[in-house]
């Protein structure tokens, strides 16, 4: 799904914004919106609470996340297997601690745990990065409603039709509809 | 049925008095808030910071430089206690640091609502607390600058960390649980930060907008912080018990009496949960007093809970307590008994019985009533005890333990030089760094509260109110 969508001047395509009070509106607006014909790559729903796919009727959102955690993991693994198998043979003469073999089981299993563990966090850590795009000084569409409970809509309305748009959305409730405007966050 | 209708109405206000959920204001109203929260500062603030920063100074830099010119010979750690209030207070600030993972990710695991609002300020005490961990292993190195010796990769000499050694788990753990604590700290911070970016202006504008990282909250940017959270919230939690049990085996794994004890692993987890818990409070209790619009967010019901925690974990703690007791004295080991006859009849005895008191006499003879448990300052007096009484078991198990052993001839009791500036440093740079955060990081998760917010609800039985919750997620 893509975090951002634009209008193309040259189509005369405009990209609105409608601002809704509540998820349920909200909701609501964006089924209508694919009654009137955009597809779900058309629009993007920004809020100030983290609202799931299926409270708004949206497909769900593609993460990479849990996979970079995974790759973070084995990642940290091999890195605490270098520790533990490879590092203790890097000495001229291995050192011996008292009965303990030169790659101890006990031991080992504690760095391979640690290591694996960091590796995961920091790359589930980075992952949001990756895939969010941050940090991102942009200038962005955006109003300063939503970080008060507002819910956004942002579609793309061919130029023709924007008022049968306009229209529709604040028959369902939308507070202000116009077109989006791009922002220095 | 006017009866009946009236009563239904008193339970509903009553209802939403007593818990922050069914209590819901505007969003942009706990927005500005929280913002006012941060803005407004008394000079009473200063002057206190003004203090403590002067603590620091000497406690800390000073004292510390001290030690670094003239050597750890100006410290009172010596034959036959090597480790001293430098290692207590290693294991205590890294005890205090578990408050917040406990609170944040196993409370988040298993959907607590309660947490809500406080999370933040139990996980700033897990970084702040870890920092403080980290300075006083690092005095208790003496050569700190050589602390570099100890990361894993070949030093001049082509050595190698020994990894055989709990010291270097301890090395793996501690950062592992940092660097992963202040990534779990930052994750839920992004939305507030944009909201303080949005309602901001001059340096704090460009402060909030430069952490904010241009987070709008389109619906990816939420899908991959849920996530994310998700992974956070399951994944700390073993890091954290790891933490504390290979802190324990830095004891355990040595064949003393006394440290030798395969319970203290456990032991030790939840000594430190017990001293995160009543820190915790403690932190609520000032914020909540001291802090504008702080009355409406944390409520006596967050008090009643958290204390009900510690009650419960007062009761592991002395069931690990007296195990590990138990075992050691029936053991008959004569260097055992020694022991713990100098524990209980020793110069230090006194601490041992306080010990007692302070960890499990006060918190169960209070923390029973739920009245007193939804007092702020009561608690907040049997959060102090616990965490007194919390720092009397480390010094206990490390220098009073070392004084005596199996070697009558090298006993000698262990007094401390410069810890103790250096130790009351650090408790005043742990405040210090809370009342700056206090003024620059929202404290209250206002998207959480609001979250929150919006599952709750009261519902009908009968002629009965109840609360009920959905899930959001």
């Amino acid at each position: 799904m893509a975090d951002n969508i634009s209008g193309n001047e040259n189509s005369g395509s405009v990209s609105l914004l409608a601002v809704f009070p509540d998820l349920g509106p909200a909701a609501d607006a964006i089924e209508k919106l694919r009654d009137l014909g955009l597809s779900d790559d058309q629009m993007n729903v920004i809020s100030g609470i983290p609202a799931t796919e299926a409270m708004l009727g949206r497909p769900n959102q593609w993460t990479n996340v849990p996979r970079l955690a995974a790759g973070g993991a084995v990642l940290g693994f091999f890195g605490g297997a270098f520790l533990t198998f490879v590092s203790p043979f890097l000495y001229p003469v291995p050192i011996q601690v008292g009965t303990q073999g030169i790659v101890p089981g006990p031991p080992t299993v504690v760095v391979l745990f640690e290591l694996t563990m960091l590796g995961m966090l920091l790359s589930t850590f980075l992952g949001v990065f990756l895939d969010s795009y941050f940090p991102n000084y942009r200038p962005m569409e955006y109003v300063k409603e939503i970080s008060d409970g507002k819910i956004a809509v942002f579609f793309i309305c061919p130029g023709e039709n924007c008022e049968k748009f306009t229209k529709a959305m604040t028959a369902l409730g939308a507070e202000k509809v116009e077109a989006a405007e791009v922002f220095h966050l | 049925m006017a009866d009946h209708k009236n009563h239904a109405g008193h339970a509903e206000e009553h209802f939403r008095e007593k818990h922050l959920m069914l209590d819901p204001l505007p969003r942009g109203q706990m927005n500005d808030m929280v913002m006012e929260s941060m803005h407004t500062t008394s000079w009473k603030f200063w002057v206190v910071f003004a203090i403590l920063s002067a603590i620091v100074g000497y406690g800390l830099f000073y004292s510390w430089g001290t030690m670094i010119a003239e050597g750890l010979g100006i410290a009172g750690v010596n034959r036959p206690s090597y480790w001293g209030i430098f290692l207590v207070n290693t294991v205590f600030w890294i005890g205090i640091s578990h408050a917040g993972t406990f609170i944040s990710a196993i409370l988040r695991v298993f959907k607590a609502e309660f947490r809500r609002p406080f999370t933040r300020a139990a996980e700033l005490m897990t970084t702040f607390g870890l920092v403080q961990a980290g300075f006083s292993v690092f005095m208790h190195m003496g050569r700190v600058w050589l602390a570099y010796w100890l990361m894993p990769y070949a030093n001049q000499r082509m050595l190698w960390p020994n990894l055989h050694s709990p010291l270097t788990w301890d090395l793996l753990a501690i950062t592992t649980y940092l660097l992963s604590s202040t990534m779990y700290l930052f994750l839920p911070l992004i939305p507030d930060l944009a909201m303080a970016r949005d309602r901001s202006t001059g340096w704090r504008k460009t402060f909030y907008k430069t952490l904010a990282l241009g987070f709008r909250g389109t619906e990816g940017e939420w899908a991959h912080l849920r996530n994310a959270m998700n992974i956070f919230a399951f994944a700390i939690i073993p890091v954290m018990f790891s933490v504390h049990t290979i802190v324990s085996w830095d004891f355990a794994a040595a064949t003393r009496p006394g440290w030798n004890s395969s319970i203290f692993g456990p032991y030790f987890v939840v000594g430190a949960l017990h001293s995160g818990m009543g820190a915790v409070i403690m932190v609520l209790a000032v914020v909540r007093a001291t802090m504008k619009h702080m009355k409406y967010f944390i409520r006596p019901e967050h008090f009643d809970a958290i204390a009900k925690l510690m009650l419960i974990i007062s009761m592991a703690w002395a069931y690990f307590f007296f195990n590990d007791y138990m075992v050691q004295w029936y053991g008959g080991d004569k260097w055992t008994h020694q022991l713990l006859h100098f524990h209980e009849a020793g110069p230090l005895g006194w601490m041992w019985f306080a010990m007692l008191i302070f960890n499990i006499a006060i918190p169960w003879a209070v923390l029973w009533n739920q009245k007193w448990r939804s007092t702020p300052w009561i608690v907040f007096i049997v959060g102090f005890f616990i965490n007194i009484g919390m720092w009397f078991e480390r010094y206990i198990i490390v220098p009073i333990s070392l004084s005596i052993n199996r070697m009558p001839f090298t006993w000698r009791m262990y007094e401390p030089g410069v810890e103790i500036p250096l130790g009351i440093g650090t408790l005043a740079f742990f405040i210090l760094l809370y009342m700056g955060a206090s003024k620059l990081i929202p404290l209250i998760p206002v998207w959480e509260v609001e979250e929150g917010q919006m599952a709750h609800e009261l519902k009908k039985f009968g002629r009965e109110t109840v609360v009920s919750v959905s899930e959001l997620e």
